[in-house]
């Protein structure tokens, strides 16, 4: 081709594509030979991918035209009305969001970013056009059936079968009922009958299916780098435990994460025996130190303490975010009963039901902030004070006031909460944040229980953990010792502490201390590489275990497959140790509770608890203890003028980097930020534009000598002088997927200050880094006719949502006076079902439709997790998130309101609404999405062509279109993933919410069998399934007495965009607010207008 | 200037218009064809399978019923094909020696599968589910052909999306009795062989099989004790005798008569709640 003279023009277009890039680089790669320039050109996209490193997109970053404070607020002040906004562009009107919305799709999704350059892909497409009329007389190659030998009795396949087990975490196991196809785990979700969670899930325990299946899973034994047997390692392990029998384990250390199983403290204890002198210490980097030394501190023992939300008129947040994931303790049960409370549906027993009040004060905007009817961001090193003068307000004897809230608005939103507290005594909650200093939970228990809360509302319990531990002394202990030479074995089960150790500690260099280091992982990760011997940990889906729910029950961790490569439980290491050492997993647990369970047939009984998944009773009673407070004071030390305060937080997906090979968690966009696949070091505007940095710059933080680049990002409601840096990313060997992104927050992290750390110095690098963050993404360009002003600036975001009505809610009190607000105002009217050039369908039968309670999401993007197990959904990576091309079917949309630092936020799950008069159906050439006679847009894959024409008719914007081979065909351990009810869907194909359509046929068939109708609540779809706040209702609308139909037929229930008259069968129950009366002027004074 | 072309040149330009019509015509024919031939559904080609099992033997000449190897066809969409220990049952004791069966012994000795050949292999993208077809009276062998005759099996039908959709356009046409499913020799009633058939009316949650009871023998000839069976206390009103193309036997005046599948076909259809060609042709109910 290169030979083709410059005259002629016909064979020419592929050099020309070649220069398509532009740019010297490319000109001389066009006289490289072929072959050789296609791979120099994929390499660049490659390493474009890898490091994202100058990446130039359309959509720049808010950073060219930044705007500042003032700007924004000048912007805001002439508007009337309630003023929504999702991203600062927006709010600003800045070209480069006009020219974002310009377009369907974001910059460069519609261009080829992939390895295949477009010379390539013309080539291909060449052949496969000459081919296009055969491809539909292609033969299917032959497939093979493979039987069983014997097949297990009660195996019917093609049928799921369930199973119930429980995902230890941290903070309390998660009980989880597994749907199991052929014995392989397809979908995880709560246990429906235990009385936790009741069946709901959140998106870590969702997302763990995937980290079972991890490609990159340690799959084999090694000793320095080589594989061995693990009976090898069994061998060697007898050996040195003989050995030190006669010294009594002097010198065998074990650290472990946080023990979550009963059995493994049972087995250490009795280990303890015979090795008296041996050490068992945990560390998490994310653990309950602050907690339970106050609970040492306040009650002489270590307690947990479980908030009984369903009595609480007032709740008070101390920078406790109990409303966005697991992270923290008792999140499912807590998110329930405070949605409970919130939705305001009268039932024959509670006919006026009360809302509940939530204040919040944050040092991180988390979603549980944003909830809050009441709010106030403050430093972290400040909530201590806050909480002493709460304290000292309600007369606590010890308690001093700190100075800084005795005056101005934040003396008026103490007294506020003061009163409120006060008035409720007995009927109110303070809940202190994990992340906070032992002297925020202290003062939560001596609030608590002068408010005479505790055994009400607040009550202490066992803790769940078997082994609580002051876990940032142990890990100092380790190091010591370590240090010192005392360490001969280090047993390492399931932690990682090169990559989270506290930085001062150096756990690395004090590693070459020891002679002998075990590892048991689930990945060679930083650890494992140091360590002598690595041996593959099983996964909690393929073993023997035991946990306690956050409220104590049992739960019985069974394996729903056979290790995938042979893993090994810590329970089988340390039964190493005993008498008996080669007594499996299953007896271990099975021998610990056996003898605790009722009834003579104890079999029997141990049948029915691995059946349930859980010893019924076992819940913890609440112990009757008195708090002994001394004294408390929180007035934060005074810090150096010119720096910055940083908080360090669990990332709500990747948590401490422990699922930073999950690709879900990677690619799901978190609460409030949205961003996908990094982390980056969050500011408020403010002090990003006094430090006169744009989003994604990159900068320098330099914290007591320590120092870590990362990219700036800005996020409303975020206090000033503060950074909050998320951990769990900037791994090195955590996989394919989670090696890379981000940046390391731990280098920052010390055992002094592992939670806060004052006086951090920001340089400015000159570097940027791009950030995905998807919250721009779901823009459209309205026509007038569409109810646009013509402008093209109308989009689905914020700077309608108002006037369209997007987000409707009031507060309690104008709910009171006006029950119809939902539909009253300027909002335009949804017009009658005559008004349509269409004919209407007839629904005879079932009429499927949603309900979604803005009132109880609460954001914590659980249902996005579970879709995507759900529904085979494929990820994109980051480079292609930043284009727009994120596969979510369900997402949540985040509307801020008010002012840029003290603003409300919306959360609104999004998804295909299944229009009635769906635009999307109007306008596809070939039929691809249709409307069923039930009243879903179906679409079928196969005949799609990829025109996009319905994604451009959509006026949600909820269709994804396959822009590349996004699906993985080829890993073997991600097929058995698959939910084999659903298509995987290959490039060129639009997808989307089908309200899970291959449920609804499960159970049409599972009823047609029966001869009889759909029940309600028979079918529940994948997103409703995991909601810990049970905020989505499916069901029949045609049948009056379902529970959607009777949600629809409340006054509060309104269409998003309905006036188009697309007929949503989603509909969106209005939000009613609780917010203070005396405190809301004074929150939102300086937003531009008051609602 | 002198014409390039000729006047005669005229026919020879309107007879290759004529000529590219016809090519193109035979090209979109034969591509249909194409499509729809054996070559590509495999319609009636018997796969070399790792042992040649036969149907015809089995079914035919030893009389198992289908379900003692496809053991999931009425609780699952999945039919089931039999692990080597079903095989084994028998031929642990017969045939112990053939060289015929050295793959099944092989794998019942290795513990390997025997790879089987798929002969009814669909689109991934298509959903079939056996056990509401079975369940809602669509025989083995309206879709699977005479299987007992099948020395080796092979595909009788195309399998493609047109003959799914004739019958999703009109269920009844291949509706049977559920007591008529493994009946590999039915042929639906005629005037020379007609089904009589009896309701108690369709119940909320009762199967099918318990509401409805169909017979190809004379209920008014059958002995007294079988007729007792069949004769159930039934309210049916009898609407169907009329529209259904048959006569009520006299003797039974709770059975209806039916000689002609078209009649038999809307009788069922209510019996069973098919649902409507709509529902039933609709996307969802296969793709998803």
């Amino acid at each position: 081709m290169r030979d083709v003279p410059p005259m002629s023009w016909t064979g020419d277009s592929a050099t020309g594509t070649g220069q398509q890039r532009g740019g010297p680089a490319d000109l001389d790669l066009n006289n490289l030979d072929d072959g050789r320039r296609e791979a120099e050109m994929a390499k660049e996209t490659v390493k474009d991918q890898n490091e994202m490193a100058a990446l130039k997109t359309g959509h720049e970053p808010a950073g060219e035209a930044l705007l500042t404070l003032e700007q924004a607020r000048a912007k805001l002040a002439g508007k009337t009305g309630k003023k929504y906004w999702r991203s600062l562009d927006e709010l600003a009107d800045t070209p480069a969001f006009h020219e974002m919305v310009q377009r369907e799709f974001p910059a460069e999704a519609a261009e080829w970013i992939d390895p295949v350059t477009r010379r390539g892909f013309l080539k291909v497409m060449g052949a496969s056009l000459a081919l296009a009329g055969l491809s539909g007389c292609t033969k299917q190659p032959d497939e093979q059936i493979y039987p069983y030998i014997k097949q297990p009795e009660d195996l019917v396949l093609g049928r799921p079968v369930y199973f119930a087990t429980a995902f230890p975490f941290p903070t309390g196991a998660i009980p989880l009922l597994v749907k199991s196809d052929a014995y392989r785990p397809i979908k995880l979700d709560g246990n429906p009958e235990h009385p936790f969670n009741r069946g709901t899930s959140d998106i870590i325990t969702q997302a763990t299916l995937l980290d079972m299946y991890d490609p990159d899973r340690s799959q084999r034994p090694l000793y320095r780098g080589e594989v061995r047997p693990f009976i090898e390692f069994v061998a060697a392990f007898r050996a040195m435990a003989a050995d030190k029998k006669a010294g009594g384990g002097q010198g065998l250390y074990i650290l472990s994460d946080t023990v979550t199983s009963p059995t493994l403290a049972a087995q250490w204890k009795t280990a303890q025996k015979s090795y008296p002198q041996a050490k068992w210490l945990q560390w998490d980097p994310v653990n309950r130190d602050s907690w339970y030394t106050a609970s040492k501190t306040a009650f002489g023992d270590y307690y947990d303490a479980q908030y009984r939300l369903e009595g609480a008129d007032v709740i008070l947040s101390l920078d406790a975010d109990f409303l966005s994931g697991i992270a923290h303790p008792g999140f499912l049960r807590l998110a329930a009963d405070y949605a409970n409370r919130r939705k305001l549906q009268p039932t024959p027993s509670n006919p006026n039901p009360e809302i509940n009040r939530l204040y919040a004060v944050e040092s991180t905007p988390s979603t549980t902030g944003f909830k809050a009817d009441n709010r106030m961001a403050i430093k972290a090193s400040e909530v201590a004070g806050f909480a002493a003068s709460v304290a000292a307000a309600l007369g606590v004897a010890g308690a001093q006031a700190d100075a800084s809230w005795s005056s101005g608005p934040r003396q008026k939103f103490l007294s506020a909460v003061v009163a409120d507290l006060k008035a409720n005594g007995g009927k109110s909650a303070v809940i202190p944040g994990d992340q906070q200093s032992p002297a925020v939970h202290l003062a939560a228990i001596a609030i608590n229980q002068a408010l005479g809360n505790a055994g009400k509302t607040v009550v202490y319990t066992e803790t769940v953990n078997p082994m609580p531990a002051i876990q940032g002394d142990d890990i100092k202990t380790l190091v010591a010792d370590m240090q010192a030479g005392k360490v001969d074995w280090l047993v390492i089960l399931n932690a990682n502490p090169v990559y989270t150790c506290p930085a001062d500690l150096n756990f690395e260099q004090a590693m070459g201390r020891v002679n002998t280091i075990v590892h048991l992982g689930s990945h060679v990760d930083e650890t494992a590489l140091g360590a002598h011997w690595h041996i593959n940990n099983a996964h909690y889906l393929e073993s023997w275990s035991d946990a306690r729910a956050y409220d104590g029950t049992v739960s019985v961790v069974q394996p729903m497959i056979d290790p995938l490569y042979g893993g090994k439980t810590p329970q089988e290491i340390i039964q190493s140790l005993l008498d008996d050492p080669d007594m499996s997993g299953y007896d271990a647990v099975r021998t610990n509770w056996i003898g605790t369970l009722p009834g003579a047939d104890k079999d029997f009984a141990w049948r029915k608890v691995l059946h349930d998944g859980f010893i019924t009773d076992t819940a913890f009673q609440p112990k009757t203890v008195t708090a002994k407070i001394g004294s408390l004071s929180g007035t934060p030390a005074a810090s150096a003028a010119g720096t910055l305060e940083v908080v360090f937080r669990p990332d709500p997906n990747v948590y401490d980097g422990r699922y930073a090979n999950v690709g879900w968690l990677q690619e799901i966009p978190k609460p409030i930020v949205s961003m996908s696949w990094d982390n980056a070091a969050l500011m408020s505007y403010e002090t990003r534009g006094r430090l006169g940095l744009a989003e994604e710059d990159v900068i320098e933080i330099e914290l007591n000598g320590r120092k870590i680049s990362a990219p700036v990002f800005s996020v409303p409601g975020h206090p000033d002088d503060t950074l909050s840096l998320a951990l769990g990313y900037g791994r090195q060997n955590a996989g394919r997927v989670g090696s890379g992104p981000g940046f390391n927050a731990y280098l920052l992290r010390t055992s002094a200050a592992p939670l806060f750390a004052g006086g951090a110095k920001i340089t400015k690098t000159g570097k940027t880094y791009p950030l995905a963050v998807t919250k721009s993404h779901y823009t459209d360009h309205r026509s007038v006719f569409a109810g646009g002003d013509g402008s093209g600036t109308h989009s689905l975001e914020g700077n309608e949502a108002m006037e369209r009505g997007i987000v409707r809610y009031a507060t309690v009190a104008d709910f009171k006076q006006h029950p119809d607000f939902a539909h009253e105002e300027n909002i335009p009217e949804d017009p009658k079902p005559n008004e349509t050039l269409f004919a209407n369908w007839r629904y005879d039968k079932n009429a499927w439709g949603m309900a979604i309670d803005m009132n109880s999401c609460v954001g914590c993007n659980a249902c996005i997790a579970a879709c995507y197990a759900e529904n085979n959904i494929a990820v994109v990576g980051k480079h292609q998130t930043k284009t727009g091309r994120i596969m979510q079917w369900i997402r949540i949309d985040t509307y801020f309101e008010g002012d840029l630092d003290a603003p409300r936020a919306h959360f609104q799950p999004m998804t295909c609404q299944q229009c009635e008069n769906a635009p999307c159906e109007q306008v596809c050439p070939v039929g691809a999405t249709i409307h069923s006679p039930e009243g879903l847009n179906v679409m079928v894959y196969n005949r799609c062509v990829g025109v996009r024409y319905c994604s451009n008719n959509c006026p949600y914007k909820v269709r994804k279109f396959n822009f590349l081979l996004f699906s993985d065909f080829t890993t073997p351990s991600l097929k058995l993933m698959r939910n084999p009810d659903v298509t995987v869907r290959s490039r060129g194909v639009m997808e989307k919410c089908s309200y899970c359509t291959q449920r609804i046929i499960a159970a049409k068939i599972a009823a047609d069998k029966q001869n009889r109708d759909i029940r309600d609540g028979e079918i529940v779809t994948a997103c409703q399934q995991s909601c810990p706040t049970g905020a989505i209702v499916f069901g029949n609308i045609n049948d009056k007495q379902s529970r959607v139909a009777k949600l629809k037929a409340q006054q509060r229930n309104y269409g998003v965009l309905a006036d188009l008259n697309v007929r949503p069968r989603t509909t969106y129950i209005a939000e009613v607010i609780n917010p203070n009366p005396d405190l809301d002027e004074a929150q939102i004074q300086s937003a531009p207008v008051n609602s | 200037m002198a014409q390039i072309f000729d006047r005669s040149s005229n026919a020879l330009v309107r007879m290759s218009l004529v000529l590219t019509g016809l090519i193109v015509i035979a090209l979109g024919v034969s591509l249909d064809e194409l499509q729809r031939s054996p070559w590509v559904t495999r319609q009636g080609q018997r796969a070399e399978q790792p042992v040649p099992f036969s149907h015809e033997h089995h079914v035919m000449g030893l009389g198992l019923q289908c379900q003692y190897c496809h053991t999931s066809v009425e609780k699952s969409g999945y039919a089931g094909i039999p692990p080597t220990e079903t095989c084994m049952n028998c031929h642990a004791q017969m045939w112990t020696n053939a060289a015929l069966l050295q793959p099944v012994r092989q794998s019942w000795a290795t513990g390997a599968s025997i790879p089987w050949i798929r002969v009814h292999d669909l689109p991934d993208f298509v959903y079939f589910n056996h056990e509401i077809h079975v369940n809602k009276g669509i025989g083995c062998s309206t879709c699977h052909g005479r299987v007992d005759l099948m020395p080796l099996m092979y595909e009788q039908n195309t399998l493609q999306m047109e003959w799914c959709l004739n019958c999703h356009r009109n269920p009844g046409r291949n509706l049977r009795p559920t007591s008529e499913i493994y009946n590999m020799a039915w042929t639906g009633p005629t005037a020379q062989k007609p089904v009589w058939c009896s309701t108690t009316g369709p119940k909320d949650g009762v199967p099918t099989a318990q509401t409805v009871d169909c017979t190809t023998v004379d209920p008014s000839r059958a002995n007294p004790q079988t007729a007792s069976i069949n004769m159930l206390p039934a309210v049916y009103e009898g609407h169907m005798a009329d529209g259904g193309g048959g006569a009520r036997a006299p003797a039974a005046l709770d059975y209806v008569k039916f000689t002609s599948q078209d009649g038999l076909g809307q009788f069922l259809e209510k019996q069973y709640r098919i649902r409507t060609p709509q529902e039933l042709s609709s996307c969802e109910t296969c793709h998803r």
